[in-house]
């Protein structure tokens, strides 16, 4: 018959109790509520909690100061330690040596899985993004109806760019229904013919951010049938519906910035457009008055009769020596010269006015046979290299030689190419 | 271009700018005659006098898709 143990006094069972799980290691996983951190205090105390059961938790302020994690109600954590017990009040506690935050390593390391299978589909590639239309009509937005982040969007939108209508598809963007929520807001969106979607989010914690890591979200903003801009505000974490949207903005406003022009850029376009079709207008009819300037001073326009002036004056000046000259010829036969000077009088004129008329024809033909005329019209001259004599004939050329093409305005240096025999001697 | 044109104020506020500015590169670029220079210019007065007043005019239409707005109780606005 086994003896049996000795009646411990209290103290001693609580010691014993405390000596056999002090003598334990170990680490739990659970949800922190009740926390209490006071300053003064020389241990912060919270309580895990997994649902079903709670546990007290207790960590030195040195420690607790150095983990870094900054506890809430609701941070799923992972401590390590041991139980032990308070004996004056006969409670069990977890004592707490280290402390970490184990949700968001968890679901940092589930987003990094997606992104790679997301990357290795070419969903990130940057020519899969698609270009923001400069004046959208219609703006889509797919965000939460409550907090700053539709106001944020909706004005700024209102100051920079009201021309544009704004649609809003309010979705739950927290929790269990987020995701689904707003696969549908941007089914919605894309639905609505808006020219582009902002999908945007105020800041929070990572954990907050999960909805736009979700894959359903993710393959909504690529199955997007127009661009997709977002502004979620959760700097410096990058969430994987920013990194497959066509744009990334890093928050809501900046988002709203991003879609549309600023309406004083627009006005400015504008006023710049005004300037140069005036002076675009002001250039063609100074262009065209030059080109009537231009021909309204050409000769032919000229007074005619300056043409022929100075030959008018050569005849005069001729006919008068001649009447001079007449005394020495015929100076004895008086009678003869006065008959003589009667009817060179009308043989003079008839003489000028032929001469006139003939004078003007020939004017007339110059003009048509100017090469400066046969050249306005489209015509070319081919010198040879040094600018003076002109090739009329392909035999006075072989390939490799230097011509000089005389053009109505300007002219061109060119190299032979090719000959073509058959034509050459033909005019 | 040869078809009776669409009236600015029927189109949209890009295509009414687009157009203006391509109005405005053909007549820089001087190749065109007189009397279609002057088509060109009024047809870009006219836009561009669209585009102004929509511009100046233009009052935000905010829609609901989905949900319902709550008030902005973060407002600052001026």
């Amino acid at each position: 018959m086994p003896e049996a143990p000795r009646a411990l006094s209290v103290t001693e069972a609580m010691t014993l109790a405390k000596r056999t799980l002090e003598g334990l290691p170990v680490r739990v996983i659970g949800e922190v509520s009740e926390c209490t951190d006071r300053a003064g205090y020389k241990a912060v105390y919270f309580t895990l909690s997994d649902g079903s059961s709670t546990m007290s938790c207790l960590m030195w302020r040195d420690a607790f100061d150095a983990s870094g994690v900054i506890l809430r109600n609701g941070l799923l954590v992972e401590v390590s330690g041991s139980l032990t017990v308070y004996a004056a009040k006969g409670r069990m506690q977890f004592q707490v040596r280290g402390l970490e935050a184990a949700g968001e390593g968890v679901l940092r390391m589930q987003v990094a899985a997606l992104a790679r299978r997301l990357e290795l589909e070419g969903l990130m590639r940057p020519e899969r993004r698609r270009r923001l239309p400069e004046y959208p009509e219609t703006i889509a937005l797919v965000t939460s109806p409550r907090g700053k982040a539709v106001h944020d969007v909706i004005r700024t939108l209102r100051r920079r760019y009201p021309l544009a209508e704004l649609l809003i598809a309010g979705v739950t963007v927290e929790g269990a229904g987020a995701a689904p929520a707003i696969v549908e807001g941007l089914r919605a969106a894309g639905e609505s013919g808006a020219d582009v979607v902002i999908l945007a989010r105020g800041g929070g914690s990572y954990e907050d951010l999960m909805p736009f890591n979700d894959e359903a979200v993710v393959r909504a903003i690529v199955g997007c049938p127009v661009p997709v801009v977002t502004g979620i505000g959760h700097e410096p974490d990058t969430s994987l519906a920013d990194m497959v949207a066509d744009v990334r903005a890093s928050t809501p406003t900046a988002a709203a910035e991003t879609v549309a022009p600023a309406r004083d850029e627009v006005s400015a376009r504008l006023t710049s457009s005004r300037r140069l079709l005036g002076r675009a207008l002001l250039l063609t009819v100074r262009r065209d008055r030059h080109r009537v300037a231009v021909a309204r001073a050409h000769a032919v326009f000229r007074d005619p009769a300056e043409l022929t002036s100075s030959f008018s004056q050569r005849l005069d000046g001729a006919a008068a020596g001649l009447v001079r000259a007449l005394p020495d010829v015929v100076g004895r036969d008086r009678s003869r010269l006065a008959l003589a000077a009667g009817r060179l009088g009308p043989a003079q004129k008839r003489i000028l006015d032929d001469a006139v008329t003939s004078f003007r024809h020939a004017a007339a033909r110059l003009e048509d046979l100017s090469p400066l005329g046969i050249l306005a019209r489209g015509y070319a001259v081919c010198y040879e290299a040094d600018g003076t004599s002109v090739v009329r004939s392909t035999t006075q050329l072989t390939p490799g030689d230097e011509v000089v093409v005389r053009l109505h305005h300007g002219s061109a240096g060119c190299v032979v190419r090719t000959i073509d025999e058959e034509k050459a001697g033909q005019s | 271009m040869s078809e009776a044109p669409t009236p600015p104020e029927e189109m949209r506020f890009s295509d009414a700018l687009a157009e203006l500015e391509s109005i405005v590169s053909a007549l820089e670029g001087g190749q065109l005659e007189l009397e279609e220079s002057l088509g060109r210019y009024e047809r870009g007065v006219a836009l561009l006098r669209a585009c102004q007043g929509r511009l100046v005019e233009a009052e935000q239409r905010v829609t609901m898709l989905m949900g319902e707005i709550e008030s902005d109780d973060t407002s600052d606005d001026a």
